[in-house]
């Protein structure tokens, strides 16, 4: 069984972000494992304990050859990984992303691939469909639950309601909950060992990409502007003069919560 | 507590023919004697893998034993299993099961002649930096929120485990000493009795009789920590042969929990170090076989007295990481306060009062955290402190935590003499740094007898 995590390194979200000249994220210092891939990456390992077998390879793109949230997530028991650093990939946007991790994960030939459902820096949601539709591989998203069953894949996808169980065929991308699983931590013996393990670093040409479609070139965005989030309004004061539940059950139905 | 008479520390205190290990730290001499640091001379900082290992610690803290802080502190929560979770959690328990293993094996074979016995102990972490950090980060975290955790860790599986493993035989290392290295039991080491503190084995009165092949143990111990939940506890004494006092050998024992004539307290109340239990032990008759004699001799070789102050250093050297841990905390908890803590319409951090206050918790704590660098360089180049090098370091160190932690409740005000606010526990929980594992007083007279010596 060969799992391959896509695991995105962010800024320390502890730390206060800095904007580049372009407006786009300064990711220059050190970057740490992004927490929602921590759920992937435990999910991997836990997938290739059951199968008796296999490995789990990590596949992250971050610029100036960053590999301290690789590492973390090799300490915690992932074999290997390729890590695509490109200044070519300065500006990237989210399809270009896909076109990058994509190649990397072909070059990787696994069984399944995991993501998170979004990374929590760019939060557009919608690499792990790209990567599938780039890859022609069927994709299920919003995993709570995957058990894999000979040559398919099982899962339980949430929704709003519950949860919905949908089976497809491997190899498959699959994008996971953030939640669902108890990430590990590190043992001592294995954040000794992370150093040793291998990162493939590999760049858009030895990925046999074009460097027109990717980064600043190939994001078909730009950034215009940033401005900070409003201010969020103060809340509704309701005085009970005893009939106060009535707003109380009028409000909540009005977000459909009853 | 009477001043003439300061209370034997629960890691093992001033007495020198004592032999222990405190805190499964493990002087880090090279088999081959060989003096290299694969990271050099110069460690000013932690490197990655020691980072990595500081902040995976950093997050378990923050989430097993932060929140229970109340229930550690004013509920007698023991620390056992939070303490198990952690060992479990990081592998502590597998590597520390792979050591004694490799250890034993050795030790066998050197009993069958198969091996030649080494010339100088042989100690785990030879060369390598990250192994001596990997027991010192644990407790530099751990004490940041519960230095008594650390004690009831060091206790067992350092003093206890290492009283076994330093003298024992095969068998009893087999028979005791594993479980306690794991923390899969919990350990005791009873010296200190009611009447006999720092001078531990002059006036010692607990005492262990012939009665045929066994010995029967009387004697009362006091302020053991661990005592009241200990499943192994290393009694040492007195062979009574009828001789004067001060003539009697010193002899150990190991018991288990629930043996017919012990009795073990319940929890002391006690000034600071609350997730840690101590207890008094009462022995009236207990009856033990020759196997529960450590070595199962009794002229147990005197040449503690070289081995002990290898292994006091290493004691002494834990007390250092953990004010580490206190001054580290107690400095950040000060600094936000600073900052948040508005009086005369500004952040109390822009009076030069406050600033002082600061500025010499920070000098502390580059200063501790030096040693501790320092201890870990010497270590990974097989050039253990000597003992005199680990006295200064545990006084220096356990009066700056001491200093640092009132200072803290000092700049918090009425805030920081509050249970709510942690300062209040940590200023409580680093004054015993000066009374155990050797009192100030002791690691004084340590450095001058050194130093007069020469």
């Amino acid at each position: 069984m060969h799992v391959v995590v896509c695991v995105k390194q962010i800024p320390d979200p502890a730390e206060p972000g800095k904007l580049e000249g372009d407006l786009t994220l300064d990711r220059s210092g050190k970057l740490i494992l992004d927490e929602s891939d921590s759920y992937g990456v435990e999910m991997a390992l836990q997938l290739v304990d059951k199968a008796g077998g296999g490995e789990v390879t990590l596949v992250s793109m971050a610029p100036n050859n960053e590999n301290s949230g690789l590492r973390t997530a090799l300490a915690m028991g992932a074999a290997k990984a390729i890590l695509i650093s490109d200044p070519l990939l300065s500006g990237a946007g989210a399809l270009d992303t896909a076109k990058v991790l994509a190649a990397a994960i072909k070059s990787a030939e696994p069984d399944l691939v995991l993501t998170a459902t979004e990374s929590s820096d760019g939060y557009t949601g919608t690499v792990p469909e790209q990567i599938a539709a780039l890859l022609g591989l069927p994709s299920i998203t919003f995993a709570k639950e995957v058990h894999i069953d000979g040559q398919s894949v099982n899962v339980r996808r949430q929704t709003e309601d519950g949860y919905d169980e949908v089976t497809c065929s491997l190899p498959a991308v699959v994008s996971v909950t953030a939640g669902v699983v108890e990430p590990r931590y590190p043992s001592f013996k294995g954040i000794m060992a992370a150093k040793s393990k291998p990162v493939e670093e590999q760049t858009v040409v030895g990925l046999g990409l074009d460097p027109a479609r990717v980064g600043v070139a190939g994001a078909g965005q730009e950034i215009v502007a940033v401005e900070d989030a409003p201010v969020r309004e103060a809340g509704e004061i309701i005085v009970d003069d005893g009939e106060a539940f009535t707003n109380i059950v009028s409000f909540l139905d009005g977000l459909k919560l009853i | 507590m009477p001043a003439t008479s300061p209370p034997t520390g629960r890691w093992g205190d001033p007495v020198e023919a004592v032999e222990v290990t405190a805190i499964g730290l493990a002087p880090n001499v090279s088999p081959s004697g060989a003096t290299t640091s694969p990271q050099g001379d110069d460690m000013f900082e932690w490197s990655e893998e020691q980072l990595m290992i500081r902040d995976a610690v950093r997050q378990f803290v923050q989430t097993e034993i932060a929140p229970k802080r109340e229930e550690l502190e004013h509920g007698d929560l023991p620390p056992y299993e939070i303490l198990r979770k952690l060992f479990a959690t990081f592998g502590m328990d597998v590597m520390a099961r792979d050591r004694f293993k490799h250890q034993i094996e050795r030790e066998k074979r050197v009993a069958a002649g198969e091996e030649a016995a080494p010339a100088a102990p042989v100690r785990r972490g030879g060369g390598d930096p990250n192994s001596i950090a990997m027991t010192m980060l644990p407790i530099i975290e751990i004490c940041r929120h519960s230095p008594g955790m650390v004690t009831a860790m060091g206790v067992s599986m350092g003093l206890t485990s290492a009283a076994i493993m330093s003298k024992g035989t095969i068998a009893q290392k087999e028979r005791w000493a594993l479980d306690l290295l794991t923390l899969d039991k919990v350990g005791a080491w009873a010296i200190t009795e009611p009447g006999s503190g720092s001078d531990a084995f002059g006036s010692m009165r607990s005492s262990a009789r012939r009665d045929g092949d066994e010995y029967l143990l009387n004697g009362s111990k006091t302020f053991i920590t661990n005592g009241p939940h200990a499943d192994t506890i290393v009694f040492i004494c007195k062979l009574d042969e009828g001789n004067p006092m001060e003539d009697r050998k010193i002899v150990s024992f190991v018991l288990d929990r629930g043996m017919p004539g012990l009795e073990q307290s319940k929890p002391l109340r006690k000034m600071g170090m609350h997730s840690s239990p101590t207890g008094e032990l009462f022995l009236t008759d207990v009856r033990v076989g020759r196997d529960r004699l450590i070595g199962e001799t009794e002229d147990v070789a005197s040449g503690g007295r070289a081995g002990a102050k290898d292994t006091f250093s290493m004691e002494r050297s834990g007390v250092a990481a953990m004010s580490l841990g206190i001054i580290e905390r107690c400095l950040e908890l000060s600094v936000q306060y600073a900052k948040d803590r508005v009086q005369f319409g500004k952040p109390i951090g822009e009076f030069q009062l406050i600033q002082d206050k600061l500025a010499r918790m920070e000098v502390a704590r580059l200063n501790v955290q030096n040693l501790v660098f320092r201890f870990i360089e010497m270590s990974a180049a097989g050039a253990p402190l000597s003992l005199a090098e680990a006295s200064a370091m545990k006084l220096y160190a356990a009066r700056a935590a001491t200093e640092v932690a009132m200072e803290a409740v000092q700049l918090h005000g009425g805030n920081g003499y509050m249970a709510e606010y942690q300062v209040e526990q940590l200023a409580r929980d680093a004054k015993v740094l000066q009374i155990y594992a050797g009192t100030d007083e002791i690691q004084i007279t340590h450095i001058a007898k050194d130093l007069l010596r020469r």
